[in-house]
């Protein structure tokens, strides 16, 4: 097979699809390394975000690029809502406890996705789009939008997190919790920051996922072990590292299937993550290990 | 609703309430005793019905099968699939803690249901495992359902003893000290790895087990029988609510998270069509809120785990 | 001149067991006060209760007239005095300039005079202030931590074993910088395990044995003492 193919048929969706694994591969190492549990309703939320935005095309009849904002709005405020609400009031008690709580927010966002809104696939708009031809690289509008709106949400979140005092305050917390707290760091606005974060990704990796392909109310679901795989090869708590992460599981399934009957292309992601949880548990890029 | 169809609801209630609780049982061993995460229960459950309905079905085209062994060495098979299975897993994940344990059996229970969609010389795939042999089936209705019934709850009585038995013994009261303080038990020279092993493998078996009592009851087993999530989060909001480290909290926990469940899909079946559709994913939305409220409000569950090693002392007494 | 620091019979500890059993002593402004005593004598918690890190049962803490038994460490931070444990005391993954930051937080405004202060202290910091906290040695590491909690110009520092694992090089390092911080205006309080180096730069000091006070007087007074050279200062 020819290169251009190779890159056409299994590296530019591979990267599209890792593109959408890091946006919820970053919230996820968020809440890893500031919360310091795996939060297993991730996926469920980025099926909120991606139906939110749904709801905004359907009413407006707007393009889901201009609803991704509403979405992630909307998004981040549920998961505050769901901290407040539910995971507050188990913070005294081992993480496990919480870890459990989210296996149980996971169903009941997921519930709410489908009395409001019905089991059956649905799409942002109608009708085939074809690719554009790039010397050689057949590559869909809505795959650049989704590989630059992704590096652009990971900048700007970077950029906060160097340069802004909370942004400072995140890393401080994630670093060492107690000395953060003796700096006097309110640990409830932290907290309530990396939700609206983690919200908000997990809302964009929601609509793209819909915009390349198409929204059912399991689609969250279906991400969560690969955006864990993803944030766990890179590094938990590493930023940078659940980006390259997502952008390796989304290459390797694609990949997979010129090994692999394509049924089994799920299963990547959890090779990748008992690969790097025996062999590296830190990380690519050497992250914490809880 | 006339009293016949209430008794035979209350039969069909009884006996899934007994396949529930021997799941439910299960995850006692593995989360109640040991601490571990088990979060793909569904994958157990799966393993266990496709293996009895495979050495106990007659043949078919295309398909590995026509053993036609008798059904209760399809439910020994099953266990021991079960059980063949959760070895590796346990040997690579339980070495992670407990929230990469819950992501690695998740992950575990899609593969096995990854398996059984495109295997179809092993499964049939999307059609799945028909004519399935079922004991005392050729009675009459009620009456094959009495003795469903009948051996589903002696099933559990066995098991139940069993591992009553073992949760007494010195071996229950080592699980828990290695649950509680790891280190601890690591220093008195326990080995802590075996033994998680041993009891992830226990719970396996059995959660292996109501899979095959589950086929056998239907007669049949597909992908879609039952939904993987749907079920393994009942049974863990089952044995939370019930009192996760009490074996008897297990099974009661069984019963009332069961009946609520279907008597609530009752109630939502008779409203008009549209509504009753969504009705299922309102009842899902209960559960879910259902688990965070016993988790905020009585962790410890309804009957709470016996502080001692020995429950005969206690018995009767729900702190 | 009234104390700055007043432990008055203070009892506590962090579960339902009481550590300190009544424990007193003062510390005045611009002083260098060290406790310090045998293992498990109640050295950290004393200072712990001081920062209301501790269950405190009875007795009080008055610092610069306010009462501050019950407070929580975040309004005595902004009271007015700083803490630096012994151990975890740095943020590994942030500069050093980060770490001075993070113990500004809550200061609102200008922050370049706090810098200029911590950095004529610690010279050797502004030269790496860029550098990862965790990749500096243990002496340097133990001057970022001073310096992040001194970034709040509190008027009394306590700090926790600050000398421990570290070379006798760095040791009266640290104490020089104890020193040039007193001078600035800074009340110390410190507990040491090297009691006799630390008795000996002090301007006072406390032993503690099992909770509770045994002996109190200046640094020459206590090395002189024959009991207190018994009880530890063999080491």
């Amino acid at each position: 097979m020819g290169f251009l193919e190779l890159i056409n048929f299994y590296v530019i969706p591979g990267v599209v699809l890792g593109s959408i694994y890091a946006l919820g591969a970053v919230g996820i190492t968020l809440v890893f390394a500031i919360l310091r549990y795996a939060h297993l309703a991730h996926g469920d939320l980025a099926t909120l975000g991606a139906f939110l935005a749904l709801a905004v095309v359907t009413a407006l009849g707007l393009p889901p690029l201009v609803a991704l904002p509403v979405a992630m709005i909307g998004t981040a405020a549920v998961a505050v809502g769901i901290d407040k609400a539910f995971y507050e009031h188990l913070r005294e008690r081992p993480k496990i406890v919480t870890v459990m709580a989210s296996l149980g927010i996971a169903l009941m966002v997921r519930s709410v996705v489908q009395v409001v809104w019905g089991v059956d696939s649905e799409s942002y708009v109608r009708g085939i789009v074809r690719p554009e031809n790039y010397f050689g690289l057949r590559i869909k509008d809505r795959e650049i939008y989704t590989l630059v709106f992704m590096i652009g949400l990971v900048g700007v979140l970077q950029l906060f997190l160097a340069k802004s005092k909370w942004g400072k305050a995140m890393r401080a917390m994630s670093d060492n919790p107690n000395l953060a707290l003796l700096s006097g760091i309110d640990n409830k606005k932290v907290v309530m920051l990396t939700w609206i974060i983690a919200g908000g990704l997990c809302a964009a990796a929601g609509v793209f996922l819909g915009i390349n392909t198409e929204l059912k109310s399991m689609m969250g679901w279906h991400m969560l072990l690969p955006m864990f795989a993803a944030a766990i090869l890179g590094g938990v708590g590493r930023v940078e590292g659940a980006v390259l992460g997502g952008l390796i599981v989304g290459i390797a399934e694609e990949l997979s299937v010129l090994v692999l009957p394509s049924e089994y292309k799920a299963a990547m992601a959890f090779v990748i993550l008992l690969f790097m949880l025996l062999v590296r548990p830190t990380g690519l890029l050497r992250g914490k290990v809880l | 609703m006339e009293l016949i169809g209430l008794a035979n609801y209350a039969l069909f209630m009884g006996i899934f309430i007994g396949i529930y609780a021997l799941l439910a049982l299960g995850l006692n061993i593995q989360w109640g005793f040991a601490g571990l995460f088990n979060a793909g229960i569904a994958g157990f459950f799966a393993v266990g019905a496709y293996t009895s309905a495979i050495l106990t079905s007659p043949a078919a085209d295309g398909r590995l099968g026509g053993f036609e062994l008798p059904f209760f060495v399809g439910w020994f098979g099953a266990m021991v699939a079960a059980a063949l299975i959760a070895w590796p897993i346990g040997k690579i994940c339980l070495r992670f803690r407990s929230d990469y344990l819950a992501i690695a059996t998740i992950g575990v229970a899609e593969i096995i249901r990854l398996v059984i969609k495109s295997e179809e010389v092993l499964t049939n795939g999307a059609r799945g495992i028909t004519n399935i042999p079922r004991p005392f089936g050729d009675l009459p209705y009620v009456q094959s359902q009495l003795a469903y019934l009948a051996i589903v709850v002696a099933v559990l009585i066995v098991a139940y003893l069993m591992v009553q038995r073992q949760f007494n013994a010195p071996w229950g009261r080592m699980m828990r000290a290695i649950r509680d303080n790891e280190l601890a038990a690591r220093a008195m020279g326990k080995n802590v790895e075996y033994r998680r092993l041993e009891a992830f493998i226990f719970g396996a078996a059995l959660m292996g087990l109501g899979g095959a009592l589950f086929a056998h009851f239907n007669r049949s087993i597909t992908p879609e029988a039952i939904d993987p999530m749907v079920a393994t989060f009942l049974v863990w909001i089952m044995l939370i609510l019930g009192g996760s480290g009490n074996n008897k909290g297990a099974i009661l926990g069984a019963a009332v998270v069961w009946i609520i469940w279907s008597v609530s899909e009752i109630a939502t079946d008779q409203l008009p069509h549209e509504y009753a559709v969504k009705a299922k994913y309102i009842r899902l939305f209960l559960i879910g809120l259902m688990l965070q409220l016993v988790l905020r409000f009585r962790p410890e569950g309804i009957l709470p785990e016996p502080l001692r090693g020995d429950t005969r002392a206690d018995d009767g007494a729900v702190k | 001149m009234s104390a700055l620091l007043t432990l008055d019979a203070v009892t506590g500890g962090y579960g339902d067991a009481n550590i300190l059993q009544e424990v007193s002593m003062h510390v005045d402004p611009e002083e260098i006060v060290v406790i310090v005593g045998p293992n498990g004598a109640g050295k950290s918690t004393a200072m712990k209760a001081v920062f209301g890190l501790l269950n405190v049962r009875g007795g009080s803490i008055v610092f610069d007239g306010d009462n501050i038994t019950k407070w929580a460490p975040n309004r005595i931070v902004q009271r007015g005095i700083c803490y630096v444990p012994q151990v975890d005391n740095i943020f590994r993954e942030m500069s050093i300039h980060e770490n001075l930051e993070m113990g500004a937080f809550l200061k609102k405004g200008d922050l370049s005079a706090a810098y200029d202060r911590v950095y004529e202290l610690f010279p050797d910091l502004k030269e790496r202030r860029k550098t990862l906290a965790g990749s500096l040695s243990g002496g340097q590491r133990q001057m970022v931590a001073m310096g992040r909690a001194l970034m709040l110009d509190p008027k009394l520092l306590l700090l926790d074993e600050p000398t421990a694992g570290l070379s006798p090089r760095y040791m009266e390092q640290i104490f020089q910088i104890c020193r040039d911080v007193r001078s600035t205006g800074v009340a110390i309080l410190l507990v040491e395990q090297h009691a006799k180096q630390a008795l000996a730069f002090a301007d006072r000091g406390y032993v503690l044995a099992s909770g509770q006070n045994r002996h109190e007087g200046t640094g020459a007074d206590l090395l002189a003492d024959r009991e207190v050279a018994e009880m530890f200062l063999g080491g």
